[in-house]
C-alpha cells in the first residue's frame, strides 16, 4: 500500500502543475480529477482444508480499499457486491485510512442504503482528505458454485467531475465451489437431531458432527505426515540403536563413554526440548534442513537412544553360555554376536520394539510445537478457528487406528515369546542350542574355508 | 433437555458452584460499595442482577497466553503488560481478586466455552464473527493493526515491494496459529506458505533461524518484539485492519460481560485505561 501512495506522488505533482497551468487559461474549468483507484479487494479465506481458499456458500468477508486524493470531495460511493452473493450490512465498516503510513483511522460519517447488490454510501461531508477508503462487508456468502468474483465500485464527487464513475482495475476474488465435506457439514447443521445433540455443551465441544466431517479430511493429511515421519525415522533408529548398544557393551572405554553419554543425555531430557534445540539451534549453526527431514532426524535420534537400551537388555538376556559355546567353537567375538546372539536377541525384543514404535508415533505430536504440519498441528489449527475440541477427538481416532492394533500385536508376540509350560521351554531351549551349534559349525566351516 | 443421571452430578456441582459464586460476588461488591463511594451505583447494579458466576469464589480468573508483549508477558514470573494491568484494574473495580491462568492462545476460546478453567479470556483477543459464535465479547479496549516483519538484511522483501514480494510461493510466513495475523496473511498473501506456531515468540525465532522469511501479527506486538529481542528484524508492511481487542466471556455468563463492560467504561472515563495504554506502549 505504501508503494501505491509513493507512486502517486509524482503523478499528483504532475497533475497539480497541469491544473495550475490550465487554471491560468480556463478559469473555473474542472481539473481532470485524480480519480479514485482500487488498492485491494480480498475475500476472507474460509476453508479448513487450505487456509488460503475461499469457498462459496460459507461465511466470508469482503475487504475493499480504494485511494482517495486530497480534495477529491467524494460524496457518494457505491460498492457492487458480485451477483448471487449474499451479504449483510449490520457490521459494515467504513473507514478512511490517512497519514503517511495510512495507519490513522478517520471516521467518515455516512448513511447506507442497500439497492439489490449495491451498497450505497452517502457521506455526510464530502471526503476532502487524502487516504484510503476501506470498506469491510461482513456475513458474505459467495455463490455455491464459486468462480472469479468481480466486485464493482463507483463514486460521485461534489464538484461533479465524477458522477457514478466506475473504478477500474479491481482485482477479482477467486472463489472455489463449496467442498463436499463443507456441504455435508452445513446439511448436518440444519438437521434437528444435530441441533439437539449440539445443545449439550459437552457433546458440542467434543463431538460436534458438523466439525467432525470438516476436520476429518484435514486431519487425515496430518495423519499421512505423522505416518511418513515414523515410517522413515523408525527403520533408521534400529541400526542407530544397535550400534549404540554394541558400543555400550564394547570393551573399549571410549566407545562405551560416547554411547553412554549420548543415551543418557537423550533419555534424560524431554523430546520437546530436543525438538526446539534442533529446530532453532541447527539453522543458527549454519545447518538449514527443511521441516520434514528435520522432524525425522530428531525423532530417529531420540528413538535410537531408547532402542539402544532395548537392544542392550536383549543382548544381555541371551545366556552367557550361548556366546561361551560359540567362542569355544572358535568363532570370533564378531561372529558370535552376528550369528548367535543377535538373531536370538531380535526375537526377544520384538514386543519392546513394537511399543517403541507406538511411542514414537505418538511423540510425533510434539513436532506441532515447531509448526510441522502433522496430526495434532492440523487439528490444532481447526480448534483455533472454530473453538471446538472436536478436531482433537478426530486426531485421537487417527492415533488409535494405529496404536490399538499394534498393542494387540505386541500382546500376541509377548504371549508367544513367554512359554507357558516347562516342556515347551525345554524344547525351545534345545532348539535354540541346536540352532546355535549349527550356526557356529557353519561359521567355523566358512572361517576354515577362508 | 432431559437430564440423565450422568449429567446430573456435574450439573448439580455447577449449580452449587454458581450459588457460591453469586454469594461471593455480591459480598465483594458490597465491600467495594463501602470503600469507593463513587462506584456505589454501578456496583449495586452488578450485584442486583446477581447472575454472574465465577469459577472461583471472590476471584476473577483470566485465561491468558503470556507470549504477547506488550499485552501479556511473563517477567520474573509476574504477569505484565497492557492486558494484565487492565485485568487487575477490572478485577479491582469489581472488588474481586485477579488471577491469571496460562493457556496457549488457540486454547483460550475453547477453555472459555468449556468452562472450569477461567472466567474470561484476556489475551489480545480480536473480535471476529467466528469467535463471536463461540463466546461473548466485552466492549473493545484497544484497537490494533497488522504488521509484517523480515530480517533487516533481507534484500528481497523491502518496504517498497512488500505487498507483492510477500505474495510469492517461495516465501514462508511465520504466524501464531489461530491468530488474526494468520488470517491476514492467508487473505493478503495467498501464494505464500504459512508456518504456524502455537507460541508467537517462536514465530520470530523462526525468522531468525531462517525457517521463515517473514512474521505476521498484530502491530503493537511486532513493534515490541522488534524493539526488544529481535532488533535485527524490521517491519516492511503495516495495514490498518482496526481489530478490536476485547475480553471473551462464556455465553452462559452475560452478567459477567455486563460487569466487565461497566468496569471498562469506568476505567475509560477516569483515564485509567489511557494510563495503562501509555504505560505499556511507551
Amino acid at each position: 500500500m505504501n508503494s501505491t501512495t509513493r507512486r502517486h506522488i509524482p503523478a499528483a505533482m504532475l497533475a497539480l502543475i497541469t491544473v495550475m497551468m490550465s487554471c491560468c487559461m480556463l478559469l473555473g474549468a474542472a481539473a481532470p480529477a485524480h480519480a479514485m483507484e482500487a488498492v485491494k479487494c480480498t475475500g476472507r479465506p474460509n476453508s479448513d482444508d487450505d487456509p488460503t481458499i475461499i469457498m462459496g456458500a460459507t461465511q466470508s468477508r469482503i475487504t475493499f480499499e480504494a485511494s482517495v486524493e486530497e480534495g477529491e470531495g467524494v460524496t457518494q460511493f457505491v460498492l457492487h457486491v458480485p451477483d448471487g452473493t449474499e451479504f449483510n450490512t449490520d457490521d459494515l465498516a467504513v473507514t478512511l485510512l490517512t497519514g503517511d503510513d495510512l495507519m490513522t483511522r478517520t471516521e467518515v460519517p455516512y448513511t447506507e442504503t442497500v439497492e439489490g447488490q449495491d451498497i450505497v454510501l452517502d457521506f455526510d461531508e464530502p471526503i476532502m482528505q487524502a487516504g484510503h477508503l476501506n470498506i469491510i462487508v461482513y456475513d458474505v456468502l459467495f455463490p455455491t458454485e464459486g468462480g472469479d468474483m468481480q466486485v464493482g465500485a463507483s463514486y460521485t464527487t461534489s464538484d461533479g467531475s465524477a458522477d457514478g464513475t466506475a473504478i477500474e482495475g479491481i482485482p477479482t476474488i477467486p472463489v472455489q465451489g463449496i467442498s463436499k465435506t463443507e456441504q455435508l457439514s452445513q446439511w448436518l447443521g440444519e438437521q434437528p437431531w444435530v441441533q439437539a445433540w449440539n445443545s449439550n455443551r459437552f457433546l458440542r465441544l467434543f463431538f460436534d458432527p458438523t466439525i467432525l466431517v470438516t476436520s476429518f479430511p484435514v486431519v487425515l493429511s496430518g495423519f499421512f505426515m505423522s505416518i511418513a515421519i515414523v515410517a522413515v525415522a523408525f527403520p533408521l533408529a534400529i541400526p542407530l540403536g544397535l550400534l549404540l548398544a554394541l558400543m555400550r557393551l564394547s570393551k573399549f572405554p571410549l566407545w562405551r563413554g560416547i554411547a553412554t553419554t549420548y543415551v543418557n543425555i537423550v533419555r534424560g531430557t524431554p523430546l520437546f526440548l530436543q525438538i526446539y534445540v534442533a529446530f532453532f539451534g541447527l539453522p543458527l549453526a549454519g545447518l538449514n534442513i527443511p521441516n520434514f527431514p528435520l522432524g525425522v532426524i530428531v525423532m530417529f535420534m531420540n528413538s535410537g537412544a531408547y532402542m539402544c537400551e532395548i537392544f542392550r537388555a536383549g543382548i544381555q538376556s541371551i545366556s552367557a553360555g550361548q556366546s561361551e559355546a560359540a567362542r569355544s567353537l572358535g568363532m570370533t567375538r564378531a561372529q558370535t554376536m552376528l550369528y548367535v546372539v543377535l538373531p536370538q536377541m531380535f526375537r526377544v525384543v520384538i514386543p519392546n520394539l513394537t511399543s517403541e514404535f507406538i511411542l514414537l508415533y505418538k511423540d510425533t505430536s510434539l513436532l506441532a510445537a515447531v509448526g510441522i504440519m502433522e496430526l495434532v498441528m492440523y487439528a490444532r489449527t481447526i480448534v483455533a478457528s472454530t473453538g471446538s475440541i472436536t478436531p482433537y477427538i478426530v486426531a485421537a481416532l487417527f492415533y488409535l487406528v494405529i496404536t490399538l492394533p499394534l498393542s494387540k500385536l505386541t500382546r500376541i508376540l509377548e504371549d508367544r515369546s513367554r512359554p507357558k509350560r516347562g516342556r515347551r521351554r525345554r524344547i525351545a531351549q534345545a532348539n535354540a542350542a541346536a540352532e546355535a551349534a549349527k550356526a557356529a559349525k557353519a561359521a567355523a566351516n566358512t572361517a576354515k574355508e577362508a | 433437555m432431559i437430564i440423565t443421571r450422568r449429567q446430573f452430578i456435574p450439573l448439580a456441582a455447577g449449580a452449587a458452584a454458581a450459588a457460591f459464586g453469586i454469594a461471593g460476588c455480591s459480598n465483594d461488591t458490597a465491600a467495594t460499595t463501602g470503600s469507593t463511594p463513587a462506584d456505589t451505583g454501578s456496583a449495586a447494579e452488578t450485584s442486583g442482577d446477581g447472575e454472574m458466576t465465577l469459577f472461583e469464589e471472590g476471584k476473577l480468573t483470566f485465561a491468558t497466553s503470556p507470549d504477547y508483549p506488550p499485552f501479556e508477558n511473563l517477567e520474573d514470573g509476574e504477569y505484565v503488560g497492557l492486558d494484565m494491568d487492565l485485568g487487575r484494574a477490572v478485577a479491582e473495580y469489581l472488588g474481586l481478586e485477579c488471577v491469571y491462568t496460562n493457556i496457549d492462545f488457540d486454547g483460550i476460546i475453547p477453555a472459555i466455552v468449556a468452562g472450569g478453567q477461567a472466567d474470561a479470556g484476556l489475551s489480545g483477543i480480536s473480535i471476529t464473527p467466528e469467535r463471536e459464535e463461540q463466546v461473548l465479547f466485552s466492549d473493545p479496549y484497544y484497537i490494533d493493526n497488522q504488521a509484517v516483519a523480515v530480517m533487516s538484511d533481507n534484500t528481497a522483501i523491502t518496504e517498497e515491494n512488500a505487498s507483492e514480494a510477500l505474495n510469492a510461493d517461495t516465501v514462508t510466513i511465520a504466524v501464531q496459529s489461530g491468530s488474526t495475523g494468520a488470517d491476514f496473511a492467508a487473505e493478503n498473501f495467498p501464494n505464500a506458505k504459512q508456518l504456524p506456531f502455537p507460541n508467537f515468540t517462536d514465530a520470530f525465532a523462526a525468522v531468525q533461524a531462517g525457517k521463515a522469511d517473514a512474521v505476521c501479527g498484530n502491530k503493537a506486538v511486532v513493534d515490541q518484539m522488534l524493539a526488544g529481542a529481535y532488533s535485527d528484524e524490521h517491519t516492511v508492511l503495516t495495514s490498518a485492519t482496526g481489530e478490536e481487542y476485547a475480553i471473551a466471556v462464556s455465553k452462559d455468563n452475560p452478567a459477567l460481560v455486563d460487569a466487565i463492560n461497566e468496569a471498562i467504561a469506568a476505567l475509560t472515563e477516569d483515564g485509567t485505561l489511557d494510563e495503562i495504554i501509555a504505560k505499556n506502549m511507551g
